[in-house]
């Protein structure tokens, strides 16, 4: 059993909510529609409405297994599976934290290239990204948490989604429940990466205060992402046809294109940049995960592992090249993520409810 | 006399302001040794000379003559290094014939001369309320602070600092109020300190910070009275330096720095929003330009289109890429408050005139700058000057350069970059040990009311919370059933 985190490191349970939240925003929010669509037609919400209120279940499972006293998916791993397989478990998970990195890095770099700067070159970006996370993770997972709470300032965004609602066809989205229970499945199944980060609650659990009482932030942090995908992808579904759609690569950016002030056109520029404040904590947190747990399992200390994961980073992030590798490593992340947290995260649960019963209190 | 003793006294006596004296009084040789230009003649004469001439009785020791010389500041020494000391501060050194190895210390320091008497906050200026600031003298200023708070839960603590200038330091905090960690680490730092002249408190300031590789300040600096009283009222710890009309207090937060005392001698409602002004103008002044040159470089779409016209005809016949053009203007409202502030008060207001409109008029129509680029940096220079304290507002004037660079070197995602190391940088801040963008992070919401806005003395009765105050209520509520009821009485 580790020690207590100490308590000028840990932050106020509440936290929970921006770090959930944040990363559930990342850049799955400008394509996610198409994927989602594509499997479940206009019905989409409802496959994303599916699988929100589904992981309300595994929030709980994670409050519950990981509580009384906090410890984190290290300490689990150790007592079901024993000290030397449970880390080999543990470093497996390294590699989950690392691809979710990589995903969210490099989906933006690639909106950068499509939408803004073509000809900019992709180390440039990754090395200037990378650069920036190595200084919030080195500052600790307080400075991690404490960027991820600025995010709140893209949300006001959001509002501009008015817009293109005024312009969308009621009629598009009926009749409601047209598809099978099937397709709606295999549309909640293939927007499961857009709700990617409550994973990371596994790592960081011990360092919210009062986890317990706090509990309700990251229900509503969940409740809220549901809300924001159901009302974009409702949004989108009645702007553009289902045809348009599918041919459609970022179809929130297309949406806001439309946007036009007095001052300031192509609202999808300002949508992009200020994107950077949701990109940067979104990386940050797994990145911040995976040193987390090279430090816990082995000895090596963050100021070492954390320069050679993100050199990692950037190298991998160069070698990815055409938009159809981009794409298989989305589905590769999704699949990845469907079968961490409905398969890994209940298994964990089980076995901690029915083997590992809290015993009696020793002195 | 000691050999020792004597060979330290004749070294001081190289100097020519040195002085050597000796009466005679009842057969008793008296020997005074002083640096003449440090002691007050007048207490020497009325106060010390005139008892020991007037006395009747035989002096046969030192006690008998500190017995006979009605002042508290007076001790028996016989350490050289203490001699020497307080003969440098202003003391006077007493021998008697027989007993030359010990003597008395009388402390008669001139202390009103080379001072200024008042000092009228000109640098920190506020139409509404006390114009009473600090001055260099450190008992005048500890006077008007006990004065002005009037309370003995105020308690001034003394240090030494300084290898060389021994210049006195003052902690002062509120005894019950403040929290006593914030008091320790100040007491630890001053204490650790290794310096040889301490000029200006806001050297002290660089000395003790949190993190001395940052552009923003830890500590709020200050002449004036009222700031300071409402810094030492809220849980803060502060630092008085002998010698210098600056206070410093910590913990300080990014805040602080924009907050004026002026905002609480308005109405909230006024004072609220001048300070949602500041806000907006340290925003602008950032920003603006760079955006400029991210929008004209790269991103020109961004414009409507009816927009997008006056800009490319003013920008017409200029010869250089936006870069240059932003940082050539910047550079020169750089260099005319740098020389605004070097020149005589009198001088700088010409060159205001012949800086600002001359110069901006003739760049415009020499074809070096655009019209809309001049309004933007003389707004954005502007907007810099409304931040009410002098460090925040250099900082920020600062910043605008990385800023301008990254901009025309990736746009609008340089600027976000910028932006982002910058919340990075304020995110790993702390000051005292205390985090400096409380109450945004971590966040109090309690604190908003009185720390970003000002709401109404009715709901800012406690203390600044994140300051930890040992007691947190500064004034309780009472309706005041003065007032008439118009609509009851009706």
């Amino acid at each position: 059993m580790q020690k207590a985190v100490k308590e000028n490191h840990t932050i106020s349970g509440y936290f929970v909510f921006f770090l959930i939240s944040v990363s559930q925003t990342a850049a799955a929010i400008f394509n996610f529609q198409c994927l989602v669509a594509g499997e479940a037609g206009h019905d989409a919400w409802i496959s994303i409405l599916l699988m929100g209120l589904s992981l309300h279940l595994i929030v709980w499972m994670i409050y519950k297994m990981l509580g009384h006293p906090a410890k984190d998916v290290i300490d689990v791993n150790r007592s079901i599976f024993g000290t030397w397989l449970g880390n080999v478990i543990s470093l497996l998970l390294v590699g989950y934290y690392f691809i979710m990195a990589l995903f969210f890095l490099r989906a933006y770099i690639e909106i950068i290239h499509v939408w803004v700067f073509p000809a900019l070159k992709t180390w440039a970006i990754a090395g200037l990204m990378i650069l920036m996370i190595y200084y919030f993770v080195s500052g600790g997972f307080r400075v991690v948490a404490g960027v991820s709470f600025f995010f709140m300032l893209t949300i006001p965004l959001l509002f501009l989604f008015y817009i293109p609602f005024q312009q969308g066809d009621f009629h598009r989205i009926m009749p409601v429940l047209n598809h099978s229970l099937l397709d709606l499945l295999k549309g909640a199944g293939i927007s499961s990466y857009i709700f990617f980060g409550i994973e990371c609650l596994l790592i960081y659990f011990p360092f919210l205060k009062q986890p317990d009482k706090n509990r309700k932030w990251a229900h509503f942090a969940l409740l809220y992402t549901t809300i924001k995908y159901v009302v974009i992808i409702l949004v989108t579904v009645m702007y553009f046809s289902q045809g348009l759609l599918q041919h459609t690569l970022w179809p929130t950016l297309a949406m806001t294109k439309i946007i036009e002030l007095s001052f300031i056109a192509r609202f999808e520029f300002l949508y992009i940049f200020m994107w950077v404040l949701v990109i940067i904590p979104t990386v940050c947190i797994p990145i911040w995960c995976c040193t987390r747990i090279i430090k816990r399992v082995t000895t090596l200390k963050p100021r070492l592992s954390l320069p050679i994961v993100l050199i990692v980073l950037f190298i991998i992030a160069l070698m990815f090249k055409e938009r159809t590798e981009i794409s298989a490593l989305e589905k590769f992340a999704n699949v990845m993520g469907l079968w961490f947290n409905f398969a890994y995260i209940p298994l964990l649960f089980l076995i901690t409810i029915i083997f590992l019963r809290p015993k009696p209190k020793l002195s | 006399m000691t050999p020792n003793l004597h060979k330290a006294l004749s070294e001081i006596s190289k100097s020519v302001d040195y002085l050597q004296t000796t009466i005679k009084v009842n057969n008793t040789c008296i020997h005074f040794s002083y640096f003449n230009s440090l002691i007050s003649h007048e207490q020497f004469h009325h106060d010390l000379l005139s008892y020991i001439h007037i006395s009747e009785c035989e002096i046969n020791s030192i006690n008998d003559l500190k017995a006979l010389i009605p002042n508290e500041a007076i001790k028996v020494s016989s350490t050289i290094e203490e001699i020497s000391q307080s003969l440098a501060q202003g003391s006077v050194f007493i021998q008697l014939e027989p007993h030359l190895n010990e003597g008395l210390l009388i402390d008669i320091a001139e202390l009103k001369l080379g001072h200024r008497g008042y000092n009228d906050t000109e640098n920190e200026f506020s139409v509404i309320g006390p114009k009473v600031g600090f001055v260099e003298n450190l008992n005048t200023n500890l006077t008007i602070l006990r004065r002005g708070l009037g309370t003995p839960k105020l308690i001034f603590e003394e240090h030494i600092i300084g290898s060389v200038s021994k210049t006195k330091i003052v902690i002062a905090y509120m005894d019950g109020i403040t929290n006593p960690q914030y008091v320790n680490t100040v007491r630890q730092r001053l204490v650790d300190l290794d310096f040889d002249v301490v000029f200006e408190s806001s050297l002290l300031e660089q000395l003790i910070t949190d993190h001395s590789n940052s552009p923003f300040p830890l500590f709020l600096h200050s002449e004036r009275l009222d700031r300071i009283m409402y810094s030492l009222l809220n849980g803060e710890v502060a630092i008085l330096c002998d010698g210098s009309p600056v206070v410093i207090t910590g913990p300080a937060n990014i805040f602080n720095f924009i907050i004026s005392p002026e905002d609480y001698y308005l109405p909230w409602i006024l004072g609220s929003f001048f300070r949602l002004i500041r806000y907006f103008g340290i925003v602008f002044s950032t920003l603006a330009t760079s955006y400029y040159v991210a929008i004209l470089t790269f991103h020109y779409t961004i414009i409507p289109r009816d927009l997008l016209g006056p800009i490319i005809e003013s920008r017409v016949n200029v010869p250089f890429p936006p870069l240059l053009e932003v940082l050539f203007l910047e550079i020169v409202v750089e260099l005319l408050r740098e020389a605004g502030a070097r020149l005589p008060s009198k001088v700088s207001q010409t060159l205001g005139i012949v800086g600002g409109i001359i110069l901006g008029q003739a760049a415009v129509q020499a074809g070096l700058t655009s019209n809309i680029l001049l309004i933007i940096v003389s707004l954005s220079a502007l907007a810099s000057f409304t931040t009410p304290t002098f460090k925040l507002s250099n900082t920020i004037r600062f910043l605008r350069f990385p800023l301008i660079v990254l901009a025309s070197c990736w746009g609008g995602l340089g600027i976000m970059i910028g932006i982002m190391f910058i919340l990075g940088h304020l995110l790993r801040l702390k000051s005292l040990g205390a985090p400096y963008l409380v109450p945004l992070f971590p966040f109090r919401f309690k604190s908003l009311r009185d720390n970003i806005i000002r709401l109404s003395y009715s709901f800012s009765s406690d203390r600044t919370l994140f300051n930890r105050p040992i007691s947190k209520k500064r004034y309780t509520l009472q309706k005041n059933k003065d007032i008439e009821d118009d609509y009851n009485n009706e």
